[in-house]
Order: C-alpha cells, then sequence, then structure tokens
C-alpha cells in the first residue's frame, strides 16, 4: 500500500477514533470539548489536503485490506475527485459546525454527548464517499442514518425531535435496507463487490436482465436519503434537531449521500430510459413540489428544510438526464448550495438563539438590530435564488441551460417549464426569507429582544458568505475541484468552463421570468397564502404516521385474535398442523405391501381392547366430574399394564402399574382441594371442532402404527440380548439397558423425576404465599368429611403391610438385574408403602416418624447415581461404564455384585425422595387448609380409650 | 476423550446437586458462578479439541455405537456448548443482583444449572432418545424456573408453557418410536444411513413432519411459538434471559441437526416447508412485537421473528445459508439474552417494564443507554455489529437460490425490528420519566451494580467483537456448514471405522 493508501486509512478512521475523546472531555470544559472535535477533524482535512494536489491531476488513491473476503468484503477506500469533493465538504464543514454549535449549544445540553454523535456521523459520512467496496459503503451509509438519528434526537426532551429521529430512521433505514439488495444484485451481476471494478462494467450491468431490479432498489436507497418525492417528508421533521445538526445533515452531508450514491454510480447505471425517467422526473417532481411547500412556510427552518428538498430534486434531475454537461452542473451546485444552505441555516439558527423563534409572521425588520446576521443571510438568500454574482446563479444557470433541451415522453416544454417554475418559486421563498425577516419596519413584539451574536457564532455563516461571492464573482476558482469530480462523476475528460456570462441564451431569459414571477409570488403573498392553508392538501406526515398507526393495528389485531390466552385454542393449532403436515408429507407416495400377517385376536384381548376404547371415550364424556375421570385413567392403566403383561414384558407392567398406583394416589390427595367439577366452558360447536382434531389426530397415529407394525424391520435391539448378560452383568434386558447400555438416558430421567418433587414443593410453597391461600383457609371441609378418616382397619392393615412391603421392594430392587424389577420400580412400592401410612394415619403422625429429609434423599440418589458412572473415570474407563464381579458369602448362594446397582441405587432414592417430597407438599396444602392434626395413629384408638377407661375407673 | 465430552454436562449437574446442598446460604450462588466459570472453561476445552481433532464421539458406558448412547462434537455442537457456557456464566452472575433468597431457598441455582446441563447435553448427544431425555431435563427445570416466585402471572404462563411443550415432547417421542420402527436404531449417525435404505420413503417423510413440529414448537417457529410470548415476560430476569438466549435455540440446532443428518431424502419438500415456515415466522413475529408495549414482552416476540431467520438458512440449505444460520445462531444467543438483562436493569431502577410508566434513561443512566444501544442495534441488523453480518448473509443466500420474495421480507422485517428497538429506546431511554423520576443506577447498591451490569457489558463487547472482526467467525460457520452438509466426518468419529453391515445390523442376526 502506499504512503498516500495510509494517509487516506488515517482520514477514514480519524473521525471515530476521535469521537472517544469529546464525551470524556467534557469534563475538562466546553471549549475543551469543542477543541477535541475539530482536532482531528482538522487533521484529517489537513492530510486531505496533501492527498489533494495528486488527485486533482488525476490520479486516483486507494487502499485495501481485507475485511470478510469470504462475503466479498474488504476495508477498501479510493479517493477520486468526486471522493475528494465530498471528504473536503463533509471535513470542511465539520469543523464550521463544531465552531458554531460550541456557542449555540446552551449550557443545559450534554454537549460532550453531541460531538461525540457529530464525529460519528462525520466518520460515516466520510467513509461512503471514499469506500471503494459497496458493501463498505452500505455499512458507512447504514452507519449515518444510525448517528443521524441520535443527532437528531438529541433534544430528547422534544417529543418532535424524538419522533423526527424515528421517522428519519425509518424512511432512511428502509431505503438502506432495499439498497443491501440493490448493491447485492449489482455484485452479483458484475462479479465484484469493488467499485473501481463495477465503473468498468457499465456496459455489462446495464444489459443484464437484473438491471431494473437494482437500479430500482439502489435509488429506492438514495431517494430516501435524499429525501426525493415521495419520501421527502422525513426531512422537514428532522428539523427538531438543534440548528448545527440541520446545517450539517442538511446541506453538506446526509442528504446529499444519496445523490453522492447516484453521482457514483452513473457510469454504471445511468445512461438508459429506466434511469432518466425514474431519475428526472423525481427530481423535477421533487424540485418544483419543495419549492412550493417552503413558500407557504412560516418557520424559517421549515422553509430551508423544503428548499432543501427542492435543491436536492433539482441536483438529482440533472443526474437523471444522463448527459455528461447536466453532470458538470450537478457537482458545481452541489458546491455552491453547501455554501449558500450551510450560512442560511446558520443564520436561521442565530435569529431563532436571538429572537427565541423561528415563526416568520413574528419576526421582521430585524436589519437593524442584527446588522451582521442580516448581510449573510441576505448574501446567502440572494445565491439561492440565483442571483448574478452570486454563485448560486452560475449553477442554476447551467441548470436552466441543460433543461431547455431536454425532452421528456416527447414533449420539448414539460421540463423546461417546470424547471423554470421551480426557480420562480426557488426565487420567491429566498426573497420571502429576506424581506419577512430583516426587512420591514421593526417590531417591538420580539419574544425577546435581538442583536448579533458573538464573533464565533456568525465567523463560520461570513465564511460561508464570502465563498458565495468569490465563487459568483470569480467562478474559475472552483473550476480544478469542479473538473476533477465531474470526470470522477463521468469517468469522461471534461475540462469545464465556468462563466458568468454566457451571452443571451434560453437559460437567460428563464432566469429572468424566475426572477421577475419570483418577486411578484412574494409581493401576492398574503392572499396565496390565506388560500394555502384553506386549500385541503395531502400530508405526506400524517399519511406516514397514519400507516404506522395501521401497520400497528394491524398487528394488534393479528396478535390479538391468535393469542387470546386459550390453551385449547393453541392446542387445536399445533395438532392440525401435525396432522396436516403429515397428511401433506404422506399424500402421493404409496405404500409397499405388508411384510407380516395380522395376528389372530383371542376374546380376552378383544374385550380388553374394547374397554380401553370405552374408558377413553368415558374420560372424555365424563371429564366434568374429575373423581370418575380420574377412576377412568386408572382403568385405562391398568388395561395398558395388561396389555404389556400379554405382550410378554413383565418389567414394563410391573413399572406401569406402580406408577399408576402412585399417581392415582397422589391425585386423589390432590383433587380434595379442587372443586368436584370442572366448569364447562366450550360451546357444542367447539366441542364438535376438538372432537374431529382429536379424531383425525388419533386416527392419524393409530394409521401410522399399524402402517409400521405390519412391516418387518431390522434392529439394533438383538446386540442388547446378545451382550446383557456377558458385557452388562444381568440377564434382564430391560434393567441392564436402563442401568447400562442406556444408564445415561436413566440418569437423566431420574433427575427430571427429582426436580419434578423439587417443583411441587415450590409450588406449594407459591401458592400458601398467594391469593388462593386465602380461598384455601376458608374452605369449609366438614360437609364431605369422613367421620372416620383414619380407620382402624386401615391402621392395621398398613402396619402389617409396610415391612412386606419393603421387603418385596428390597427383593425387586435386588433382583432387578436379572428378573423383573429394579430401582425403578423398587422405589415406588417402598413408597407406595409409606403412602399407605400416611392415608391410614395421617401426616402429622407419620411425619414424626420420618429421619430423612426428601430433598436430601433426591440429592443423594443424583448424586449416587452421578459417582457411580463417574467413577469408572478412575478405572480410566468412560463414564457410566459398570463393572461386576460374583461374591460368595457361604449361607447365600452365589451372588452379583455390579456397579451398576450401585447406579441402581441411586434411581431407587431419588423415585423415593420425589413421591415423597411431592406427598409431603401436599399435606402441607392440607394442613394449611385447616384440617385438624391427629396426634394418634388413628382417629378411634382402642388402646387409648381402654387407658382412658382404666384411670376413669 | 470421554471426559472431554462429559464434562461440559457433569460440571453443572455437580453444581446443581451442591449449590441444592447450600441453598439456604450464599454460597449457593457463589457456586452456581464458580459452576458456570467451569462449565465456560470444560466447553472451552471441547472446542479447542474439535478445533484441532476434528469431530470427536465417546461411547457411554464403553458400548460401541449404535448400541449405547454416543456423545458427539462437532463444530455446531462444540460453539453451541461455547456459547451456553458464555450466556450461562453471564447470567449467572446477573442472578446474583436479581434472584432474591426466597427463590436461592426453593433451588433456583439448581433449577438454573440442571436447564445448563439440559441444554449441554442436548447439544451433545448424538442419540435421538437421548435428545428426548434433555428435552424432558430442559423442560421440567425450565418449568421450575418460570414458576419460582409463584405470582398468578407465573402460573398462567407456566401452564401454558408446560402443556404445550409436553405435548410437542410427546409427539417427539412418537416420532422416535416410530423412526426405530422404521430402522431400527436410535443412533443419529446410524440413521443418516439407515433412512436411505427404508422402503417406504413417504412414511419416512411423515416421521420427518413429526420431528419438524415437535422440534417447530421447541424452537417457537409459525404457527406453533404462542408459549413463548404467554411466557417468557413473567419470570425473574435472569430466567428470561437465559430462556430467551437458549432455550428455542435448542429447538433450532435439533431442527438443523435432524435436517441436515437423517431427513434430507425430500428436500424439495421439506425444505420448502421449512421455508414457509420461515417466512411466515418472521413476520407473524415483528408484527407481535408492534402490538405490544412491554419492554419484555416485545423482546420476546422478537425472538420468535428472530428464529424465522434461523430457520431460513436451514430451508436454503446452500453452504452460505447454513453459515447464515449458524452465525445467527451465536450471535443472536449473545444479543437477545443481553437485551433481557438490561430490560432488568431498566425494571429495576425506573420500575416497571411497561413502556408507557417509565423514560428517562438516557439522561440519566447514560451507559445502560449505551449497552442497550448496542445489543438493539446488533438484533436490528445495524452494520457493523454483529446481527448485520447474519442478516446480510442470509439475504446473500437467499438471493443466490433466487428466493428473492424470502430475502425481501428478511429484508422488511429487519425495518420493523428497528421500528421496535426504537420504540423502546424512545419510550424507555429518551421521553422523560411519565413521574418525574430520573432512574439512576447510582440507586443500586454497589455490588448489585457490578453484578448486574458486568454481565451486560462483557456480552455488548461479544458483540461488538464479531461485528468489528467477522471474519474468524464466519470462518468458523463456514467449517461448521461443511461439517453439516457432509456429515461423513460425523458419522464416521461416531460409528468408527467398521462399516454400517458389521456393527448391529448384521449381528444381530447371527445371534440368537
Amino acid at each position: 500500500m502506499s504512503h498516500a493508501g495510509h494517509l487516506l486509512f488515517i482520514i477514514a478512521l480519524l473521525p471515530f477514533i476521535g469521537a472517544l475523546v469529546p464525551g470524556l472531555m467534557i469534563r475538562a470544559g466546553r471549549t475543551a470539548s469543542a477543541f477535541f472535535t475539530a482536532a482531528p477533524t482538522a487533521l484529517a482535512l489537513v492530510m486531505l489536503m496533501i492527498l489533494a494536489p495528486a488527485v486533482l491531476r488525476g490520479e486516483v488513491i486507494q487502499a485495501e485490506i481485507e475485511w470478510l473476503p469470504q462475503l466479498g468484503l474488504s476495508a477498501s477506500f479510493f479517493l477520486d475527485g468526486l471522493g475528494l469533493l465530498f471528504a473536503g465538504m463533509i471535513l470542511g464543514m465539520g469543523l464550521l459546525i463544531t465552531l458554531y454549535a460550541r456557542f449555540y449549544l446552551s449550557s443545559a445540553d450534554p454537549m460532550g454527548q453531541f460531538y461525540t454523535y457529530l464525529l460519528l456521523f462525520q466518520g460515516a459520512m466520510l467513509g461512503i464517499v471514499i469506500s471503494d467496496n459497496i458493501l463498505l459503503l452500505l455499512i458507512f451509509w447504514e452507519l449515518t442514518s444510525l448517528s443521524s438519528f441520535l443527532l437528531i434526537g438529541y433534544w430528547k426532551h422534544l417529543p418532535e425531535g424524538r419522533q423526527g429521529a424515528r421517522m428519519a430512521l425509518a424512511v432512511t433505514g428502509a431505503g438502506g435496507l432495499a439498497m443491501i439488495g440493490g448493491m447485492l444484485l449489482l455484485g452479483d451481476i458484475a462479479g465484484s463487490y469493488n467499485l473501481t471494478d463495477i465503473l468498468q462494467a457499465g456496459e455489462a450491468i446495464r444489459a443484464s436482465e437484473w438491471y431494473l431490479p437494482a437500479l430500482i432498489l439502489i435509488l429506492l436507497g438514495a431517494f430516501t436519503k435524499s429525501a426525493q418525492f415521495p419520501f421527502h417528508f422525513w426531512l422537514p421533521h428532522a428539523m427538531a434537531a438543534p440548528t448545527p445538526v440541520s446545517a450539517y445533515l442538511h446541506s453538506a452531508t446526509m442528504v446529499k449521500a444519496g445523490v453522492f450514491l447516484m453521482a457514483r454510480m452513473w457510469p454504471v447505471l445511468a445512461g438508459t430510459d429506466a434511469w432518466f425517467y425514474i431519475v428526472a422526473t423525481t427530481g423535477l417532481v421533487t424540485m418544483v413540489l419543495g419549492a412550493l411547500i417552503a413558500l407557504f412556510k412560516d418557520d424559517l427552518k421549515a422553509l430551508l428544510a423544503f428548499s432543501t428538498v427542492s435543491h436536492l430534486g433539482l441536483l438529482t434531475m440533472l443526474l437523471g438526464f444522463g448527459t455528461e454537461a447536466a453532470a458538470v452542473a450537478a457537482v458545481f451546485h452541489i458546491i455552491n448550495h453547501l455554501t449558500f444552505k450551510a450560512a442560511l441555516f446558520m443564520t436561521a439558527g442565530i435569529v431563532d438563539h436571538e429572537t427565541h423563534t423561528r415563526d416568520i409572521k413574528r419576526l421582521g425588520g430585524l436589519r437593524h438590530l442584527m446588522p451582521v446576521t442580516f448581510l449573510i443571510g441576505t448574501v446567502a438568500a440572494l445565491s439561492m435564488a440565483g442571483i448574478p454574482l452570486f454563485n448560486g446563479f452560475l449553477s442554476k444557470e447551467m441548470m436552466l441551460e441543460e433543461a431547455s433541451h431536454t425532452d421528456w415522453f416527447g414533449s420539448h416544454y414539460a421540463v423546461p417549464v417546470l424547471a423554470t417554475l421551480g426557480a420562480l418559486l426557488s426565487v420567491a421563498y429566498s426573497f420571502r426569507f429576506v424581506a419577512h425577516v430583516f426587512l420591514g419596519p421593526q417590531r417591538d413584539d420580539y419574544p425577546h429582544t435581538p442583536h448579533d451574536p458573538p464573533f464565533g457564532m456568525w465567523a463560520a455563516p461570513a465564511l460561508l458568505a464570502t465563498l458565495v461571492i468569490a465563487i459568483g464573482v470569480a467562478p474559475f476558482l472552483a473550476e480544478g475541484i469542479v473538473t476533477a469530480a465531474a470526470n470522477a462523476v463521468t469517468g469522461a475528460d471534461l475540462h469545464p468552463h465556468l462563466k458568468i456570462w454566457h451571452g443571451v441564451t434560453p437559460a437567460l431569459w428563464m432566469s429572468v421570468i424566475a426572477v421577475a414571477g419570483g418577486a411578484l409570488l412574494l409581493m401576492l403573498h398574503r392572499p396565496l397564502d390565506k388560500g394555502w392553508i384553506a386549500a385541503p392538501r395531502p400530508e405526506a406526515k400524517a399519511i406516514f404516521d397514519r400507516l404506522v398507526a395501521g401497520i400497528v393495528a394491524l398487528s394488534r389485531g393479528i396478535t390479538d385474535s391468535t393469542h387470546n390466552g386459550a390453551i385449547s385454542r393453541y392446542l387445536a393449532i399445533f395438532t392440525v398442523t401435525a396432522v396436516a403436515l403429515g397428511y401433506i408429507a404422506y399424500a402421493g407416495s404409496g405404500l409397499s405391501a405388508p411384510t407380516r400377517d395380522m395376528l389372530p385376536v383371542p376374546p380376552v384381548i378383544a374385550v380388553g381392547w374394547i374397554m380401553l376404547i370405552v374408558s377413553t371415550i368415558s374420560v372424555v364424556g365424563m371429564h366434568h366430574h374429575r373423581f370418575r375421570a380420574l377412576v377412568l385413567i386408572g382403568i385405562i392403566g391398568l388395561s395398558i399394564s395388561a396389555g404389556f403383561v400379554y405382550l410378554s414384558a413383565p418389567d414394563l407392567a410391573l413399572t406401569q402399574i406402580s406408577v399408576e398406583t402412585v399417581t392415582i394416589m397422589l391425585l386423589l390427595l390432590a383433587l380434595h382441594f379442587l372443586p368436584k367439577l370442572t366448569p364447562k366452558e366450550s360451546s357444542t360447536g367447539l366441542k364438535m371442532r376438538d372432537g374431529l382434531i382429536g379424531l383425525a389426530a388419533g386416527g392419524g397415529v393409530g394409521a401410522l402404527a399399524y402402517a409400521f407394525l405390519m412391516r418387518d424391520i431390522d434392529t439394533i435391539s438383538g446386540f442388547h440380548v446378545a451382550n446383557s448378560y456377558e458385557g452388562g452383568g444381568g440377564t434382564n434386558v430391560v434393567n441392564v439397558i436402563l442401568v447400562d447400555f442406556r444408564g445415561y438416558d436413566t440418569y437423566g430421567e431420574i433427575i427430571v423425576l427429582g426436580i419434578a418433587g423439587l417443583l411441587i414443593y415450590a409450588l406449594m410453597h407459591a401458592l400458601l404465599d398467594g391469593p388462593s391461600a386465602r380461598r384455601l383457609k376458608n374452605t369449609d371441609y366438614s360437609e364431605d368429611r369422613s367421620r372416620d378418616r383414619h380407620p382402624l382397619m386401615m391402621v392395621v392393615v398398613t402396619r402389617v403391610l409396610m415391612p412386606i412391603a419393603m421387603v418385596v421392594g428390597l427383593y425387586i430392587f435386588l433382583r432387578g438385574h436379572n428378573q423383573p424389577g429394579g430401582g425403578f420400580v423398587a422405589g415406588l412400592v417402598v413408597a407406595i408403602a409409606l403412602l399407605m401410612q400416611y392415608m391410614a394415619s395421617g401426616f402429622a403422625w407419620t411425619q414424626e416418624r420420618k429421619r430423612i429429609e426428601y430433598h436430601t434423599l433426591i440429592g443423594l440418589g443424583v448424586v449416587i447415581a452421578g459417582l457411580t458412572g463417574a467413577g469408572a473415570w478412575l478405572a480410566g474407563q468412560p463414564f457410566l461404564t459398570s463393572a461386576f464381579t460374583y461374591i460368595h458369602l457361604p449361607p447365600i448362594e452365589e451372588f452379583e455384585l455390579a456397579t451398576a446397582m450401585l447406579f441402581d441405587l441411586g434411581v431407587f432414592l431419588t423415585v423415593l425422595g420425589a413421591v415423597m417430597l411431592m406427598l409431603y407438599s401436599l399435606s402441607r396444602i392440607a394442613r394449611f387448609a385447616g384440617q385438624t392434626v391427629n396426634e394418634g395413629p388413628m382417629d378411634y384408638d382402642p388402646g387409648e380409650a381402654a387407658k382412658d377407661r382404666d384411670t376413669e375407673d | 476423550m470421554s471426559w472431554v465430552l462429559a464434562l461440559p454436562i457433569i460440571i453443572p449437574f455437580a453444581t446443581a446437586v451442591l449449590s441444592f446442598l447450600f441453598r439456604k446460604g450464599p454460597e449457593g450462588r457463589w457456586l452456581s458462578v464458580v459452576g458456570s466459570a467451569g462449565l465456560l472453561i470444560a466447553s472451552g476445552i471441547l472446542m479447542a479439541e474439535v478445533l484441532a481433532e476434528g469431530v470427536i464421539a465417546a461411547q457411554m458406558g464403553q458400548w460401541a455405537a449404535p448400541f449405547g448412547i454416543t456423545l458427539v462434537a462437532d463444530l455446531l455442537s462444540a460453539v453451541m456448548v461455547v456459547i451456553t457456557g458464555i450466556t450461562g456464566l453471564a447470567v449467572s452472575v446477573y442472578a446474583l443482583a436479581d434472584i432474591d433468597e426466597r427463590k436461592e431457598a426453593l433451588g433456583y441455582h439448581a433449577l438454573f444449572q440442571v436447564l445448563l446441563a439440559g441444554v449441554v447435553g442436548a447439544f451433545l448427544t448424538g442419540d435421538l432418545f437421548n435428545l428426548y431425555v434433555w428435552f424432558e431435563v430442559m423442560l421440567i427445570s425450565s418449568f421450575g424456573l418460570l414458576i419460582l416466585g409463584g405470582q398468578r402471572v407465573q402460573l398462567d404462563g407456566g401452564i401454558k408453557y408446560v402443556t404445550l411443550n409436553l405435548v410437542s415432547t410427546i409427539l417427539f417421542l412418537a416420532g422416535v418410536g416410530l423412526l426405530y420402527g422404521m430402522t431400527g436404531t436410535l443412533n443419529m449417525a446410524d440413521l443418516h444411513g439407515a433412512v436411505q435404505q427404508v422402503e417406504n420413503q413417504g412414511l419416512l417423510v411423515v416421521v420427518a413432519m413429526m420431528f419438524m413440529v415437535a422440534f417447530g414448537v421447541k424452537a417457537a417457529v409459525f404457527p406453533l411459538f404462542f408459549w413463548l410470548p404467554a411466557s417468557y415476560h413473567t419470570p425473574a430476569f435472569s430466567v428470561s434471559a437465559i430462556f430467551a438466549g437458549l432455550l428455542t435455540k435448542v429447538g433450532v440446532y435439533a431442527l438443523i441437526r435432524t435436517f441436515t443428518l437423517i431427513f434430507t431424502s425430500d428436500i424439495a419438500f421439506t425444505h420448502t416447508i421449512l421455508l414457509w415456515v420461515a417466512g411466515f415466522t418472521m413476520v407473524t413475529g415483528v408484527l407481535g412485537a408492534a402490538a405490544m408495549n412491554d419492554f419484555r414482552r416485545i423482546l420476546s416476540f422478537h425472538i420468535v421473528s428472530q428464529i424465522g431467520y434461523m430457520i431460513l438458512g436451514l430451508a436454503l440449505f446452500t453452504p452460505l445459508a447454513i453459515v447464515g444460520a449458524v452465525f445467527y445462531l451465536v450471535h443472536h444467543i449473545i444479543v437477545k439474552a443481553n437485551l433481557f438483562l438490561v430490560a432488568g436493569v431498566a425494571r429495576r431502577i425506573a420500575g416497571s417494564t411497561e413502556l408507557s410508566s417509565i423514560g428517562g434513561l438516557y439522561k440519566s443512566a447514560p451507559v445502560l443507554a449505551v449497552l442497550f444501544l448496542v445489543p438493539a442495534f446488533s438484533l436490528a441488523g445495524f452494520p457493523p455489529l454483529s446481527g448485520f453480518w447474519a442478516k446480510y448473509v442470509l439475504v446473500k443466500a437467499s438471493l443466490d437460490t433466487e428466493a428473492y420474495w424470502i430475502a425481501g421480507i428478511a429484508l422488511a422485517v429487519g425495518l420493523m425490528t428497528i421500528f421496535s428497538m426504537t420504540k423502546i429506546w424512545g419510550a424507555a431511554f429518551w421521553t422523560p420519566h411519565p413521574s418525574g423520576l430520573e432512574p439512576s443506577l447510582s440507586t443500586l447498591p454497589s455490588r448489585d451494580r457490578a453484578a448486574l451490569l458486568l454481565p451486560i457489558a462483557s456480552l455488548a463487547v461479544l458483540t461488538c467483537i464479531i461485528g468489528f472482526f467477522p471474519e474468524p467467525f464466519v470462518a468458523f460457520a463456514e467449517r461448521s456448514a461443511a461439517q453439516l452438509l457432509d456429515p461423513t466426518a460425523y458419522v464416521a468419529a461416531v460409528l468408527g471405522d467398521v462399516p454400517m453391515e458389521a456393527t448391529g445390523l448384521a449381528q444381530a442376526e447371527v445371534l440368537p
């Protein structure tokens, strides 16, 4: 990379690095903060000036580093005439704005933030104009949207500021997104994202079938940024920003980005009919419309804003003409517009600052009070009007000249007439700016008595006004840069001569008409203004607001109607989606012939099957009655267990039965606190709908299962059967699968179970602290309470059963590895035994006899299982590798000890702990609900009664 | 090798048990932080190993695949585990100041760690049924986190959450059963080969649809996402953040994994459906957000909308599109979790998440404003933040495959996202507080302030790093996409060099 390339890099980076400083320096004072903003800008400007001579000679300075090569993005910059012109404007204006803002902002405004945003914005703009990669350009483009958002909304206490900022971001952001699409298409057509390559590929791009979409998308970006009709409405609302921001964004930078882009892409995209009709027409309409609205704006800044819209239209139109001379005019007008418009904004800012109003109707006669401001404002306004000897005249003449020989859909007059009309209106509002603010009688009702501001505040506009006159009188001063920039735009080798006098040309006559007409219009302003105010006209802002409100309303409608909070609807949507997708997927594809025959159906099975179906249907029918539904669910569970037995799956049957038992018992206890009936919530239609959906889903799953069952498959299960004893040390393959082959799954599942226990406990807490606690407390259980809650018989039976159940549990646990059983079932069996004690003797009695914390039991189970798995590591084996050995203790026959059993012990403890914790939670609720606590094991204790009798005797 | 893969699961489990034992004291929460840090380190080791060795696998219990359960990590799994470690650590630090002692005593930290273990387990498993187990672990622990505190809205949201998710896991389980009924195996690498031999490919696609719907619920895609906006705005902010970051992404991960490794037989059908799903998900999510006026509710709907982008990457099924999906996943987790953390701080100092009743944060808490701006504009896809690259890659991939309409939708949804983010920005940050309050970070105790802001700042920095230096991340995503689209290495790592015939299927016939 060349030395100049390095400089270019530093120029690009300086504003961003500098942006970090002012925010910090604000503690050192406002002037220091301003100084540290100016420093990087000035430094970058000096470097630019060092590069300028070479660029003016026609050289192009390039610099590149890879950034994201996979996506064709590199941080590559290049500086040609157009880039130099814009970079100079951005940095130069940046300096002036820094100075101006230092005096403009009040001490209440956080100036450090302001300067930080300003530098960020400046860096982003600078990036746009010197990017050599269109993706890089896009990035900077979006960055300008973001940083301008922060700048426009800087006065965040003003609602207009916030709205204006959001609107600007929405419109320019939308355009930016369109541009992403456009740039991607462009890059695809050209085969490169490098501007220098793309600029060479103009022919190919214009010939491509994707030229028009790419053009439209890119133009959307440019038009929104440059506030072209119909996207012009955001710009005036961005005027809620502090004036330095407006002066910077709307004269030299932000809005010029769109113009810059069109100029940059000119060699590639211009020269086609599509380009001419889209760009030139949009420009023309914007120019006239903007000028017309500007004339009737009473807010000084709004007037300037619409005049900016109008002038941007003018520039767009010139670029749209697609001729080289028009491009030269556009480049020249960019410079001129910058000088007079920035000066005018600053003037407006001074007037606002001094009089505390920007309302033209409350101003007038300021020329004696603020002579310096008057002078600056007048010079700039006359230039804007296009009066000879001011620079605006020169470029306007060139524009009118170009317009005078442009045909539009075969018409010779459309463009010249409308261009003249635009110029005429421009003259009118420019004159109005001077006449209605500075001229006329001095008033005594200004909100604040004005006088000229300090030098620091008028220095910047004065400098710009000087430039206005200098270029206006001696246009050759600008020739060098205009030539360089115009050559960069057109890609040709032009030598334009900027002159004041071209002889008596059509353009001159058009100018004369414009000035005379404009003056006349101003004289008629009062009646016209009345008419304007009375006339109905579409307000773009209102339309935009309605659009946004419409979208919000639409979203709200859609969201509210779909998210109605009804879980049944969500489930219906889920089921319908699943069934529909499954059906669509199946539709059309055939099935191979079944490879299995139907097994014979013994009567027992048929009966069981019918029972299953009937009870399922009954649950649906009777679910309002909770208790009955629960009984039916129990029947279903038992039928399924029976099915497992029939199909020779004793392990599954055992597990299913114990799970059923525990669940039903716990549910029974829980039902106690719930209403006996569920309310009827669904209408008949809804029930029909849900019934149909349910049938479809059930039928679908059934059909699928049938299809699968009728066909043979190869499975890996043979391996498990074969290796269960040799590899896993157990003959019960189901158990070996659970604790060994797939012990990892089991480990996850016991954690699920343990947490379920904890959750119920947590929910119980929530319940007792929450609003339902009061309802619970007030429940009257006396009606449905049994007289004999803890019957003697039950107490005795459960006591007797207890040790037996314990032994059974132990037995099931120990034999699990070889016979049906295992830790899970054993845990449940023991839990059932304990559960029965609770049911028989009540909670309080049993609780006193409890020795271990249930939480701990769960934790212990998880730890034991986990450690067993991790123990394998100590032996240098993978996690969960099992080991087993056979031990012979004399009185008992030889038995086996496997680490898997230890794992199973973890399962056992977790299951037990979880179930007991659930029970504990339920009984806590019961006690809270005011159930009396019994001290003894049963309500009527014969032993106690006998004792009582004895003492009585 | 085994411990490299198992550690990221063991550590959170062990931490869960320990912090559960110490749940009534301050030790519990610090254990959680230490455990999360341990997870992050373990995930780093895993990543280093995967980067060096390629796909790595370990057989649990030393049972050769496909008979036991295989843990396997390719680049996608590894990066998801790393990102889980990062968000996990960030959120557990944040929780130091966010979770009250009552929730701690009920086992918040244990549930949180179990959730992390479940998420990591899902990313690392190579077995379809085992994936179901991790889904259960995640579901139960997330349900616990959701209802901890027990307020009415929480329970209401929690019920919807658990019901819809439970139904989806049942569908998943049914799908697993049917797939086993067709292929006789559960190992995902084994399935890759086995599904190609299935005779009735039509049935296979039906089963694929079951998986798509089941995972679709988890990933919260259109029209299955209802549980998400119903529940995510209710729990503690730490919980919202970890949910927002990780949970739906497990669904997306599962979709990517199964629809690149197993269900690729009828791409023209399955991935076209996914493309439609992606489009509708993006649009409905963002419309939902536009209708909301609550900080967290807006963010919740945006999760849905963003999921659409990731699905888009999978649906297009080109190398570049998968790159986009992977990149999007990583970017999104960091950004989304962070936004919820910011919402928590805003709530803490400004008193609410309802946009109409807060404000003034920009003026009185500028640090928070900057910390919001970074993830918010990254989410909206502003350059040069991470979200821009993610969206850019996907739009480019759409244009490359000539799916212009979806590129248009992706861009338009980006615009709506900007709209939402500026809505929050305008209301919570720019507009003065309606009650004249000046919500300031200095009202927080300094310890809380550090615990809340440190994670937010770290995640924001990460977002910026991905944004400014995207090259290594994109390069990584490219390698990952290559692995996904050509699972040879994955299958070889799991099944070893033994050809398919010599493993289970053949042996099963030999043995009695």
